[in-house]
């Protein structure tokens, strides 16, 4: 039976950070958010009305118009538009552009009401399981993909077969948290999430901070364009990244944690709430993990299409309901995060390498990386590359036994001109800062960044400058509209690299780029307007003709809306 | 020198003392820094989105936001140089370049000349960055007081931080987000179906005349310097203070003081946009009595005055002192107000008085 506005909304009030969770029940039981439902939400969370209504404005995939929620979305990111995608959009009626959805080693992914297809064609999508990673070469020690291709990883039994949970028994039994904390500082593990911050100093200050309760968040919003990683260890080895929260957990001394998973993976959601009730029914999670006594709930929060949140202190409000601006920092998360508690926001990836860590020690894990590197980091590959997918290298690998001898190269019969890195917040590397090694000392001396670990294969049948100006407008599409620089820069940035506006000299042309450019980098409010003139700052430097081709050829018509 | 906190950091080059707490703005503000900013509104909470108040700090990376960011002992904070002036000024051509205008009458509100007076000194009147403007105006809201005229907007949320913060109403929000970027209210509809009290508050502190007071801005077209009176609106016993904006003999608006004790700023409805009555056609210009037949009728002076003390002394003589009870009109002004309650106390001897906005 369906349940009544006021039915959901008694329900949503039992839980922490309702709102989202309500939002979501409402948007799928009537397929849009409609007024009538946004006033009773209004009245029964006590939320102004007309903050609720802008704040559910921010994100991309509630509708509010009937029949909204079944709509088609056809992902525009940038790999899949190199496939077709703004034809098929074109082909689907009804159907609309979404940023990267998070496929970009399949075919071009179309989100339908809870359901994921992929296809080529309008005729022909299909649904598909989430690509395991390829095998890496031999000799290669992995860490959080060590058994993912195992049978059954993603059941309780199948996980606990290959030593699943042991890390969590052996640190609620054995272990004091100090130790914990001690053993995570002493294996170099740094945030795999985009900044790259040591974890264990993370986990220290939660723990030292003053005040409570403390709370958890993983991060799996994956917002960032050419970045499917988080998707494949969620979706194949689930129960490793809640045993990695469940750890950080006893580190921080959080009995609450928070999975915030981006909209665009309905069916992740599934495998997740499958393998919490599972543990929670094994006495792993809960009330009394291990027998310990001590209690870790784990709580699922579903975003609802936008990539600022997952930036951590935009997270945090959209959990909190608030509208979703990035916070200003300081305080940081780790004394005032989640309702103003000291919080570890972490990335899936990150907490999945929690309990190999704990498992075979803190040498170990160093010793995965080359030279002074730390560790592995997954790479998501994508684009013009032959063989696409999350390869999971030691860091310190060159980027050019990545591309040829692990992915195969490029396309047959065609030349690599340009790599994204960070998904596309690190810009591009294109010539001779190919052979950068993965990690992040290397990427920033050519001004990039690893951060996540997207790359992006671009041959040399491609036109940098369309694909700058598509990124460009996913920045633009996505500046969350806080600060100044970012809301006007990234919008600025994009009619120039589409040339609907902006000088038609070349010298004017790129003075106001650079400025755009260094304006946005030095006063943003956030990551997002630092990183998006990487892009065009990239664009220009490595690619000088075609820039001064561009300027000289495109057809200006100010007040285009691009 | 350092006062009894002890706290100090050095301020382009000089030790200055500060207290815990404050932001590196107030600290440099109070030095009589003239560190420029539209997103600020000292009453509302800093909220760092112009981005035009950062300072540099040694050791840190970039520049600070000097409005969000806490002075710290020891800080070494520099809040001129030419990098900071350089980003201040393109920060200018961007937000120049997306508004339909810059320049807006002073009677649009009170913060209404802030970016005027900005681009101007940053001399960012450049025509660079040109494209598309941000903002869709609301020509169709028809409420006689607030103009939204989006297109001039530049998205401080200073209006709906005020309303938020200051006036506890939430009439309006953010909607969508990046350029399109959008004040609004509930559902996109007009102000007079919101929570708005159009208490004007967002008016005052708009810093680009987006939004515009229509009643001040009716004058527009009198060509004479507007002059500004202080005084106290007379319509309840709150007190809040107000600068009465006249061109000539003609008030042509209210504006909420700032530095107002009672208020800081903000006004109610009444107080900020009811004052057509002064200038009204239909306003007494003599006094009436009631003739034989029970009707008003003009009179003079004398003639009504001698009427009521009359009636007055009637009632008291028959009733006693008590019998009446005056009524003062929020309306009159504040010193007939004050010779009301002293006639109705120290001349018939009674308590009985109240004002419109009570009784
Ligand atoms: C615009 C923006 C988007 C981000 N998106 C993500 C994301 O989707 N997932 C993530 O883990 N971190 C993301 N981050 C980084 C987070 O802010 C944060 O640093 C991270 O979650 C911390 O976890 P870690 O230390 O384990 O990496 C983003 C940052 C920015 C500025
Ligand atoms: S940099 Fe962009 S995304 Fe970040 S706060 Fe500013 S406008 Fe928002
Ligand atoms: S007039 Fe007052 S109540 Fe209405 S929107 Fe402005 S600040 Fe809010
Ligand atoms: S209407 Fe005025 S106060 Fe409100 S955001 Fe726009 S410029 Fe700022
Ligand atoms: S005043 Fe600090 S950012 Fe606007």
């Amino acid at each position: 039976m369906t349940q009544t506005t006021d039915e959901l909304i008694a329900d949503a009030l039992l839980q922490p950070a309702p709102l989202l969770p309500l939002l979501h029940r409402l948007h799928e039981r009537d397929g849009y958010l409609s007024e009538e439902a946004l006033r009773a939400v209004s009245k029964g969370l006590r939320t102004p009305l007309a903050d609720l209504f802008g704040t559910v404005t921010f994100y991309h995939h509630f509708s509010r118009e009937a029949g909204g929620l079944d709509a088609l979305r056809v992902c525009t990111g940038p790999i899949c538009r190199l496939n077709g995608a703004e034809q098929l959009v074109d082909a689907l009626e009804g159907s609309t552009g979404m940023a990267c959805s998070g496929r970009c080693d399949e075919p071009i992914p179309v989100l339908r009401g809870g359901q994921t297809l992929v296809g080529l064609r309008a005729d022909a999508l299909e649904l598909r399981e989430t690509p395991l990673p390829p095998a890496p070469p031999q000799g290669i020690e992995e860490c959080v993909f060590a058994h993912i291709r195992d049978d059954d990883r993603k059941q309780l039994a199948g996980y606990r077969r290959t030593g699943g949970y042991q890390a969590l028994e052996q640190a609620v039994t054995s272990m004091t948290p100090e130790a914990l904390l001690d053993l995570i500082d002493a294996s170099g593990l740094t945030g795999r999430g985009g900044a790259g911050f040591p974890t264990g100093r993370k986990w220290r200050a939660v723990r030292d901070a003053s005040g409570g309760p403390k709370t958890v968040v993983c991060n799996a919003d994956e917002g960032e364009p050419g970045c499917f990683k988080d998707r494949a260890l969620m979706d194949h080895d689930p129960h490793g990244v809640l045993e990695g929260m469940a750890l950080a957990c006893i580190a921080t001394g959080a009995s609450r944690a928070f999975l915030y998973l981006r909209y665009e993976y309905p069916e992740t959601e599934h495998v997740l709430l499958r393998a919490i009730e599972d543990a929670e029914a094994a006495g792993i999670l809960g009330d009394d993990v291990f027998g310990s006594g001590q209690t870790v709930h784990l709580h699922l929060r579903r975003g609802a299409g936008a990539y600022i949140c997952g930036e951590e202190t935009s997270l945090l409000n959209s959990l909190e309901g608030k509208h979703p601006f990035p916070r200003n920092r300081p305080p940081y998360p780790v004394t005032h995060g989640f309702e103003g508690t000291p919080t570890a926001v972490n990335n899936v990836e990150t907490l999945s390498s929690v309990a190999p860590i704990v498992l075979h020690g803190a040498e170990w894990y160093r010793g995965l990386g080359l030279g002074d590197h730390a560790g592995t980091k997954v790479i998501s590959l994508s684009g013009d590359i032959e063989r696409p997918g999350n390869y999971e290298v030691p860091m310190g690998l060159p980027l050019r036994t990545l591309l040829f001898e692990w992915a195969g190269g490029g396309r047959k019969g065609h030349e690599i001109q340009a790599v994204t890195m960070a998904g596309l917040s690190g810009g591009f590397l294109a010539g001779d800062d190919l052979d950068v090694t993965l990690d992040e000392p290397s990427i920033r001396s050519k001004r990039s960044f690893l951060g996540a670990g997207g790359i992006m294969v671009f041959d040399e049948t491609r036109d940098m400058v369309d694909v700058a100006h598509s990124a460009m407008e996913f920045f633009a599409h996505e500046s969350c509209g806080k600060c100044f620089p970012c809301r006007i820069g990234t919008q600025r940035l994009t009619e120039r690299l589409a040339g609907s506006a902006g000088p038609t000299e070349p010298g004017a042309w790129l003075d106001e780029v650079a400025d755009i450019n260094r304006t946005m980098k030095e006063t943003s409010a956030c990551g997002l307007g630092h990183a998006a003139p990487l892009i065009a700052e990239s664009l220009v430097r490595y690619f000088p003709a075609a820039v001064q081709n561009h300027i000289a050829h495109s057809s200006r018509s100010t007040g285009l809306d691009t | 020198m350092s006062d009894q906190t002890g706290l100090t950091l050095t301020l382009d080059g000089a030790s200055v003392s500060f207290t815990k707490g404050e932001s590196i703005f107030q600290v440099a503000e109070r030095h009589g820094k003239e560190i420029p900013t539209l997103c600020y509104d000292d009453r509302l909470d800093a909220f760092g989105a112009c981005r035009l108040c950062i300072v540099e700090v040694e050791g840190a990376r970039a520049p600070v936001a000097s409005c969000t960011t806490k002075a710290e002992p020891g800080m070494r904070v520099t809040t001129r140089s030419g990098a900071l002036e350089m980003h201040r000024r393109v920060l200018l051509e961007l937000v120049v370049s997306e508004n339909r205008e810059v320049d807006v009458d002073e009677l649009s509100g009170y913060a209404s000349q802030e970016l005027t007076t900005l681009v101007d000194r940053y001399d960012a009147r450049t025509g660079r960055f040109e494209g598309r403007i941000s903002g869709t105006s609301r020509p169709d809201d028809p409420n006689p007081f607030i103009l939204r005229d989006y297109a001039n907007c530049i998205s401080c949320y200073r209006c709906v931080r005020v309303c938020a913060e200051q006036e506890g109403d939430y009439a309006i929000s953010i909607m969508n987000r990046g350029f399109d970027t959008q004040i609004t209210t509930e559902f996109e509809g007009h102000l007079k179906e919101s929570a708005c009290t159009f208490c004007g508050q967002c008016v005052q502190t708009c810093p680009t005349g987006a939004l515009g007071d229509i009643k001040a801005l009716r004058h527009k077209a009198i060509e004479k310097p507007v002059e500004k009176t202080r005084s106290i609106c007379p319509y309840c016993g709150v007190g809040c203070a107000v600068d009465i904006m006249t061109k000539g003999d003609q008030i042509v608006g209210i504006q909420p003081a700032m530095d107002g004790p009672a208020n800081e700023g903000a006004l109610c409805v009444k107080g900020q946009f009811a004052f057509d009555f002064v200038h009204h056609p239909d306003r007494l210009k003599t006094p009436f009595v009631r003739n034989d037949h029970g009707q008003l009728v003009p009179t003079t002076w004398e003639v009504a005055l001698d009427k009521a003390a009359a009636g007055l002394l009637a009632a008291v003589n028959e009733h006693g002192r008590h019998s009446l009870y005056a009524v003062a009109s929020g309306r009159a002004p504040n010193e007939a107000g004050y010779v009301m309650q002293k006639f109705v106390r120290a001349g018939l001897g009674t308590s009985y008085i109240d004002n419109c906005s009570r009784a």
